[in-house]
């Protein structure tokens, strides 16, 4: 259970960090998503003891990361946004440095190899990290936050650098490491792939909280994304004027025979509709739009400019 | 105590595998060599070989104001320094290994390796007992002790300038810069009067050597002295390293 509770980081005046609590509970995968200094690897950084909250506190597994910060980073894995390692080490001499490092014992040798398999390190073991592609480098990362088999992972941009292929890898070895019961918390700038690989997301922006949830619920919570996609029956004169000067309808665009009307917060699609029936012009077919991640992501961070 | 020894054992196999520390290995047995031959050439040593000890190990020595200010920065640069250029020390400081160890795995590796770099030069004064040379154990030792004394005070302090940041150059220049302002300043102020001259000659380096060390005596303050001196300085290093949870 990776666990955030109120913090804040300032440096100096800088707010980096505001008031921020979420959870991660274990099998579950939250996507960290925001523009660049929103404050996601400030977070993570955080999480994984190497800075103190400026407020508020953090833990692993019930182990707080300033009071209990050993037992904590037991039990964690963390992939830094830029991972690197000594690159005149060889793939396995590393790895092996870190499982002591972890603590691990006379298992060690045979969870190393293990891990290697399971990124597909195997073939790579005796080469040097310094000649390790970008996406096998990324690997070795994961393979070392593996190690000691914790039960949280903090990954910070792991996805970035890699190719299609490793991307697909690597959605599908992080979804089997939740599977298994490992509380993942992974920042990204890719929003198809947050989308597609978290449980739940949360927007930051400006160290704020903007967005917390499922990807298709978090329409619900952020106000304004609310869209309908209507199919006109009767009289369809009279129903684009009357939707026209409808105050819960912010935007009514034509798309291939539908019309696409964006409500206005607060607006209920079924009221909406009622009064169209109500007016004799009920239309053919209506469907509700689920707001795609891309939409919520500039909706939350337009919001949190406005606030600004 | 696992992480500990990890660590440990990963920086003296990291120093034991680069060439760079090869080459300064290489290149201090060479001129230890010909600071030894040089000195064996003298008048004043072919007469009297106990002052052997005092011509390497004294402050009349080249190993003390050239190879010894020098050497150990060019070590432990890349101990915190490379860490952060590589920008491998986030994952070491995020592993679950406290501060304080870090600091002291890493001191403790580089002072085992320059017991390589020191093992040559006790070799070179082996040989010369073996090919019957009347060589002062005392003295010989006591000025060995001193030399190791002083690398571990260079050693420390070049941890400490290697924390402060990703530039090489820098953490050597510094930690170097730093030595001889340990070396020099005691003396350039040991003839003053009052309290600068007291602390100048309580803080005199080169004088330990001469007076102690080199003389085949192990004197308990000139210890004491060094070994405070070098906690200091790996107490900075740890400071340093805690410094990043100080930010407001």
């Amino acid at each position: 259970m990776i666990r955030a509770d109120r913090l804040t980081k300032r440096f100096g005046p800088i707010a980096a960090v505001q008031d921020l609590s979420f959870e991660v509970p274990p099998g579950e995968i939250l996507g960290f998503l925001g523009p660049n200094g929103a404050g996601k690897s400030t977070t993570l950084r955080i999480l994984s003891g190497y800075w103190p909250p400026t407020s508020g506190r953090a833990s692993i597994d019930g182990f707080d990361l300033v009071r209990a910060s050993l037992a904590a980073r037991r039990r964690l894995g963390y992939l830094p946004e830029n991972f690197a390692a000594p690159p005149e080490l060889r793939v396995q001499e590393y790895l092996r440095f870190r499982a002591g490092l972890k603590g691990l014992g006379r298992g060690r040798r045979a969870r190393v190899e293990e891990v290697l398999e399971q990124l597909g390190l195997g073939p790579r073991r005796r080469q040097p990290v310094g000649a390790l592609s970008k996406g096998f480098r990324q690997r070795l990362g994961l393979a070392d936050a593996l190690l000691a088999k914790p039960p949280a992972l903090l990954l910070d941009e792991p996805l970035s650098g890699l190719d299609p292929l490793q991307r697909l890898e690597f959605r599908a070895f992080l979804r089997e490491q939740a599977r298994q019961g490992t509380a993942i918390l992974f920042s990204s700038h890719v929003l198809p792939e947050v989308e597609d690989l978290a449980d739940r997301v949360l927007v930051l922006h400006r160290g704020r909280m903007r967005a917390l949830g499922p990807p298709g619920e978090l329409a619900t919570r952020l106000p304004g994304l609310e869209r309908l996609a209507l199919r006109p029956g009767a009289r369809p004169a009279e129903a684009r004027a009357l939707l026209a000067a409808d105050p819960g309808v912010a935007t009514l665009e034509e798309s291939e025979g539908e019309w696409i009307l964006r409500l206005r917060p607060g607006t209920r699609p079924e009221e909406l509709l009622q009064r169209l029936a109500a007016a004799g012009c009920a239309p053919a077919e209506f469907r509700r739009l689920r707001p795609r991640l891309e939409e919520l992501f500039r909706e939350a961070l337009a919001s949190g400019e406005e606030e600004a | 105590m696992r992480a500990f020894l990890a660590l440990l054992r990963r920086e003296v196999f990291g120093l034991a595998i680069s060439p760079f520390v090869w080459f300064l290995l290489g290149l201090w047995y060479l001129l230890n060599a010909l600071f030894l031959l040089q000195d064996l050439a003298r008048p004043a040593v072919q007469n009297d070989l106990d002052l052997l000890p005092m011509m390497t190990f004294g402050s009349s020595g080249i190993l003390v104001w050239l190879l010894l200010p020098a050497t150990p920065p060019l070590l432990t640069l890349r101990l915190l320094a490379e860490e952060q250029r590589l920008g491998t020390l986030e994952s070491l400081l995020t592993a679950p290994i406290g501060d304080l160890a870090i600091v002291l795995a890493k001191y403790l590796a580089v002072c085992l390796y320059f017991l390589v770099f020191w093992s040559g030069v006790l070799g070179m004064f082996l040989l010369l007992a073996a090919e019957g040379a009347p060589l002062d154990p005392a003295r010989v030792l006591g000025g060995f002790t001193g030399a190791l004394g002083l690398s571990f005070l260079f050693l420390a302090s070049g941890l400490w300038t290697s924390s402060w940041g990703g530039n090489l150059l820098f953490a050597a220049g510094a930690g170097a810069g730093l030595n001889y302002a340990l070396l020099v300043l005691p003396v350039l102020f040991r003839n003053e009067e009052g309290l600068l001259g007291d602390a100048a000659r309580a803080m005199d380096l080169p004088h330990m050597l001469d007076s102690s060390f080199a003389s085949g005596i192990v004197d308990t303050y000139a210890l004491l002295y060094l070994a405070s001196l070098s906690a200091l300085f790996l107490f900075l290093t740890w400071i340093r390293l805690v410094s990043r949870r100080w930010v407001p």
